[in-house]
């Protein structure tokens, strides 16, 4: 259980960080490298604040019966809402999120802001790597705060993001651009079954239900939603093809 | 009052968003699940029932989806 908590943290945070690195380089390349880090920095220690206090409140207060219905409750939407999102990119029927395309465009918006100060910081850079890095470590944050909670292992989930953040930071910091290469939407498809059949087991244990084969059962539901999502980007894949490339322009959803 | 319906937004947008189905269907699973337990319904059948339940509404949502997409409105 604790490689398996390492290892989803670690997904789902490396592919909110690669989202949030691109928002962070679009920001050091267009105005000021510096400000941009110190945003980075106070978000990144703001987030580390709420996953201590929060993740150890959590776990220390609420009964674990409790926990596991409204935690495993919480995994299992935001779980379902990332596979469905994922069948619907592998399918065709959504556009694949495109970290050079969102660079650029961030980059476009930078250029229309008023000019970086001669001196001092600049709390355009400062403010808009802040939110970005934030609002994308805020998902890594619930993650890792309910997978650690409901297992009761809050260090190694916490450590699997950690170790996301530092490989994402190390390998953009070599090649100084967004991070295209990446298999963002494959990642998304694993996190989001791994989210979903945690969310199943722990809010479904949380409603009384005696899993058979106990843990096990997990491995089960693990296949099951894999074996089911696969059919279904079958299915959005022969119902769109006509489609596709118009499809492929559609807004990105998330 | 302005800071707590920022932050209401923000978690309706984080777990519900448009995608309501997503939202109520598994809780409405859970919900169904609970009282097929409380019955004295056994585990091998209540554990079917709920994979079968999230199953059916990440089908019905991607359905939805995929539909809208067809007519051009996604």
């Amino acid at each position: 259980m604790v490689l398996v908590t390492v290892l989803s943290s670690f997904l789902a945070a490396a592919v909110e960080f690669v989202e949030a690195v691109t928002i962070v380089l679009a920001v050091g390349v267009t105005r000021q490298w510096r400000s941009a880090l110190i945003g980075t920095l106070a978000a990144v220690g703001l987030l580390v604040l709420l996953v201590g206090a929060f993740g150890t409140a959590i776990a220390l207060l609420v009964p674990i019966v409790v926990l596991r219905l409204v935690v495993g409750g919480f995994l299992l939407i935001y779980g379902l809402q990332w596979l469905t999102r994922a069948v619907l990119r592998a399918g065709g029927a959504t556009a694949r999120h495109d970290e050079a395309a969102i660079f650029e465009r961030e980059v476009t918006a930078l250029r229309d802001e008023p000019p970086v100060p001669p001196v001092g910081m600049d709390w355009i850079s400062f403010t808009v790597a802040f939110k970005g890095v934030l609002l994308e470590g805020l998902e890594v944050a619930f993650i890792v705060v309910s997978f650690g909670a409901s297992a009761n292992l809050l260090g190694p989930a916490a450590l699997g993001a950690g170790a996301a953040g530092f490989v994402v930071l190390v390998i953009a910091a070599l090649v100084h651009r967004p991070l295209a290469q990446v298999p963002e939407n494959g990642l998304k498809f694993a996190v989001g079954v791994m989210l979903t059949t945690f969310g199943t087991f722990w809010a479904g244990e949380g409603v009384g239900i005696e899993w058979p084969a106990s843990d096990a059962a997990i491995l089960a539901l693990l296949a099951g939603y894999v074996a089911i999502a696969l059919v279904g980007v079958a299915v959005v894949r022969a119902r769109v093809p006509e489609r596709r490339g118009h499809s492929a322009a559609a807004a990105e959803s998330g | 009052m302005r800071h707590v319906r920022a932050f209401g937004a923000f978690w309706y947008d984080f777990l519900v968003g448009d995608r309501w189905e997503l939202f109520l269907g598994p809780l409405a699973a859970l919900l169904l699940v609970r009282v097929l337990v409380w019955v004295g319904v056994p585990g091998a059948v209540t554990s079917i029932v709920l994979f079968l339940l999230v199953a059916g509404t990440g089908a019905i949502s991607v359905g939805w989806i995929l539909r809208q997409v067809r007519r051009g409105s996604a």
